[in-house]
This record gives structure tokens, sequence and C-alpha cells, in this order.
């Protein structure tokens, strides 16, 4: 009988604690396993003969699938940490310099005149994605992209399955607009209140992808955590995100709402919404397919870092300007 | 030494987020408010405003106690300010990409000026009644 200490790596919360000591004593070789918070390390005991190098793998592998790790050396990505915020912010600010004076420079507010063909909307589908639409649809699937790639769970089909989910509900829901014609409108107030809903999602995974919430131990209730980990896992949950992308606040996708209302049948609704989504579809899925490939690279920390700052501050931004909408505070800024 | 840097490149980095937040729409007010966009025609005032993105001016000034009316006009707009919110008189609509849209502001009181919004809140523009 032998007693190892491993470091394990990714416990976010106090029912993590459980789900690693009961995994880890279902296997026969482990007669004992005590999980430590605080120090993030575990205490095994074993009658296993292999060296403790080759049994950290063997039981990283049960347990790999639910974010987390276990190793021999503390993690060297954690010893780093300290270095990485730092360039991670500046690289960050950059980005958002760089998207908002994009917005100020007006080479975004070309008109378009005439009808709304097929043709228009996917040119208008092509600005809206690197207009201020994307603080809050390019911010969410960022977000959410990278904590996916961070936790390990199959992305590309997660992308697939998102990517799909909002091109087939804007085809769609546009067919039905144009079909049901002006019976529904667009609620301002329901959208305002998505769109709150999504900054605050943004907010609380960019400030968990900066690490705020690993580093300091501010436990989020284990319940958001768990929650997360079992919507992540759903074939579903990225069709639906996909479906809801549809009602986010975002003019250019109103407006392409209203084109396909007025357009009086099925099939060119369908048509006007659907080559919309395909127009905004190479930027966002160069966000996500991006975020998947810095994630398993060589700087993954940094990319981590660097999308949390640049998340957290289009989510407050979302988030200040949601609020003014609603005419809860007052306008702050006129980007 | 490498900490310190960043620390550095990283203020210089918010000193520019700001400049470009808020030294933005400094100019904007200062060019707003002298556009000429207000017009009396048969005891009732007008005010005209773009819509396109954003709003222009983004600042008008407009007299209180007359019926006023005030026309947004889109040219292929089809970004959020389309989308036009002014709350304290209850205007909700997703204006059409071109065209004119006469709003009623009733009569409007003296120091109480009327904010409109896109529905996202990246825009505004507000008209001061004094």
């Amino acid at each position: 009988m032998k007693t190892y200490t491993f470091h394990v790596s990714g416990t976010h919360c106090a029912s993590c604690k459980i789900f690693i000591e009961d995994t880890l004593n279902e296997q026969g070789f482990i007669k004992n396993a005590r999980v430590n918070l605080q120090r993030e390390t575990v205490e095994i005991e074993t009658d296993s003969d292999e060296d403790p190098e080759a049994l950290t793998h063997i039981l990283t592998e049960k347990i790999k699938s639910n974010g987390y790790k276990l190793s021999v050396e503390k993690s060297s990505t954690e010893k780093q940490s300290n270095d990485v915020i730092w360039k991670a912010i500046p690289i960050g600010l950059s980005f958002l310099i760089l998207f908002f004076l994009l917005q100020k420079s007006e080479i975004l507010n070309l008109g378009i005149g005439g009808q709304t063909t097929p043709v228009t909307s996917f040119i208008i589908g092509l600005i809206a994605s690197v207009s201020s639409c994307l603080a809050i649809v390019g911010g969410l699937v960022l977000s959410l992209s990278a904590k996916v790639s961070q936790d390990n769970v199959s992305d590309t089909k997660t992308f697939l399955l998102f990517h799909t989910g909002r091109l087939v509900s804007f085809a769609v829901l546009g067919g039905v607009l144009g079909a049901v014609g002006s019976a529904i409108g667009i609620n301002f107030t329901f959208t305002a209140i998505l769109g709150l809903l999504a900054s605050m999602v943004m907010l609380l995974l960019g400030l968990n992808l900066v690490g705020v919430f690993a580093k300091n131990k501010v436990a989020l209730p284990a319940g958001i955590f768990n929650f997360f980990r079992k919507i992540e896992h759903k074939t579903l949950t990225p069709l639906i995100i996909g479906f809801a992308t549809f009602f986010l606040p975002c003019g250019f996708t109103q407006s392409m709402q209203i084109s396909a209302l007025g357009s009086g049948s099925f099939m060119s609704g369908l048509l006007i919404m659907l080559a919309f989504a395909l127009g905004t579809l190479p930027m966002l899925v160069l966000l996500s397919f991006g975020s998947a490939s810095f994630a398993h690279g060589k700087h993954a920390p940094l990319f981590f870092k660097s999308a949390g700052v640049v998340v957290i501050g289009l989510g407050l931004f979302a988030l200040l300007a949601g609020l003014a909408g609603l005419g809860i505070i007052n306008p702050l800024f006129n980007i | 030494m490498n900490k310190t840097a960043y620390t550095i490149i990283t203020m210089a980095l918010v000193v520019g987020i700001g400049i470009v937040f808020l030294g933005g729409s400094k100019n904007n007010t200062e060019t707003g408010g002298s556009a000429q966009n207000v017009e009396i025609k048969d005891g009732v005032q007008y005010i005209t405003i773009n819509a396109r993105g954003g709003y222009s001016p983004k600042v008008s000034s407009a007299k209180p106690g007359i019926p006023t009316k005030l026309i947004v006009k889109t040219n292929g707009t089809y970004d959020c300010s389309a989308s036009l919110v002014i709350r304290s008189v209850g205007f909700q609509k997703i204006l059409s990409q071109t065209g004119e849209e006469v709003i009623d502001l009733g009569t409007p009181k003296a120091g109480q000026p009327v904010q409109g919004l896109c529905s996202m809140g990246m825009y505004n523009f507000s008209i001061n009644f004094n």
C-alpha cells in the first residue's frame, strides 16, 4: 500500500471534491481518495505498482471529461498565470480599441438603397458581423467558444451545432415572419432583456476566463458551474443558443426582420433571413473555430485570458447600452 | 521590469479607450448644437433628425410651449439607429429603411428634454427645450 499526493486542477466548487473522490474511489486499485480543495491536491492510497507519473495519466483519463486534471508537479500554467495576465490585459484592450475605433470610423455606415434582396441582405450580414452587433452576438460566441474549448468538450461538434442551429432558425423564423406578415411585433423590451442576459453571461464567462474565480476562489455558487457543465454536454444547448441569437438585440437583425415581415411570403422571408445569417457566418465561424485552434495551441493560457479581457469589455459595453436602452440609466456614450 | 512595461502599456490603452468614448461625443455635441434643424410652420414646431449610423444632430434645442413634431429621416438605414425608442412619449418602432417618420411630441414643457435611443442603447440623441 502506497500513498501519493497529486495536484488537481479545474476544481471550481465544493461539489467537485465529492465528484472526484467518488470517481477515483470507484477504481479497483484505489483504496482511498481525499481531495483538499484549499491546496488543490488529492491524496490517494493505492496498491497499484504503477509509478506516480503513469498513475496520474490513468486517473486523469477518468475525470478529464469533466474538466479536471491530475499531475505530479503543480501545473505549469498555474505558475506563470501571473505573468500571463499582464500580457493579456494590453492585448485584450488593444482589440477593444480597434473594435470601437472601427465603429466610430463610419466605414460601416454605407447605405444600401432600394429593395432588400437576398444579395443585399447577405452584404448587410457581412457588415453586421463586424458592427456593434458583434459586441453582443460575437462576444457571446467568443466567450462560449473559449469556455467550451477550455473545458475540453468536443468543441468542433458543439460549434457545428451552434452554427447550424443559427442558420436553420434564421431561415425558418424569417419564413414565418414573411408568411405571417405584420401579425407578430418583435418586442423591444423582450430583446433588450435578452441582451442584458447575454451581457451577464459574457461578464461571468469573461471573469472566469481571466481566472478571477479560479485564483481568488471566489466560489460562485456550485450550482451555476454545475449548470454550465451540464448544459455544455447537451447536444440541444448549442442549437438553442443558435436559435436565441435571432432575438438578440442587433439593429441589423431587426431591420432584416422587418424586411422579412414586409416580404409577403414564406419563401422570400426565408431567403432574406438565411442570406443575412450566411453573411454573418464567416466572422462568427472565425471566432469560434479560431478560438478552438488557439485553445489547443501553445499560447492557450494567454489566449484564454486575452479573450476574457475582450469579452469583459464587450459585456460591460452591452450591459451599459442595454440598461440605457431600457431607460434604467442615462446613456453614457454614443459610439 | 516586464510587469512595469505592461502596466504602462495598459494605462496608455485605458486612456485611449477613454478618448474613444468621451472625446468623440464632446465633438459631436459641439457640431450638433449649432445645427439648423428646427423650423416653425403654421404654429407647429418641426425638428428634423437624421438616423443612419447614429443620430445627427445629437443635441438639438427647440422652444417649449408650442405643439412639436419630430421628423426622423432614414436613408438606407439598416443599423441600430433604425430601431428607435423615445420613452417619454412611449414611441417604439423599427423605422423603414428609407423614409420619414413623423412623431408627435405634444407640447413640450421647458426644462424637460426629450431623449431618443436606439433599441440597443448605443446611439442616442436629445432635444432640449428652453
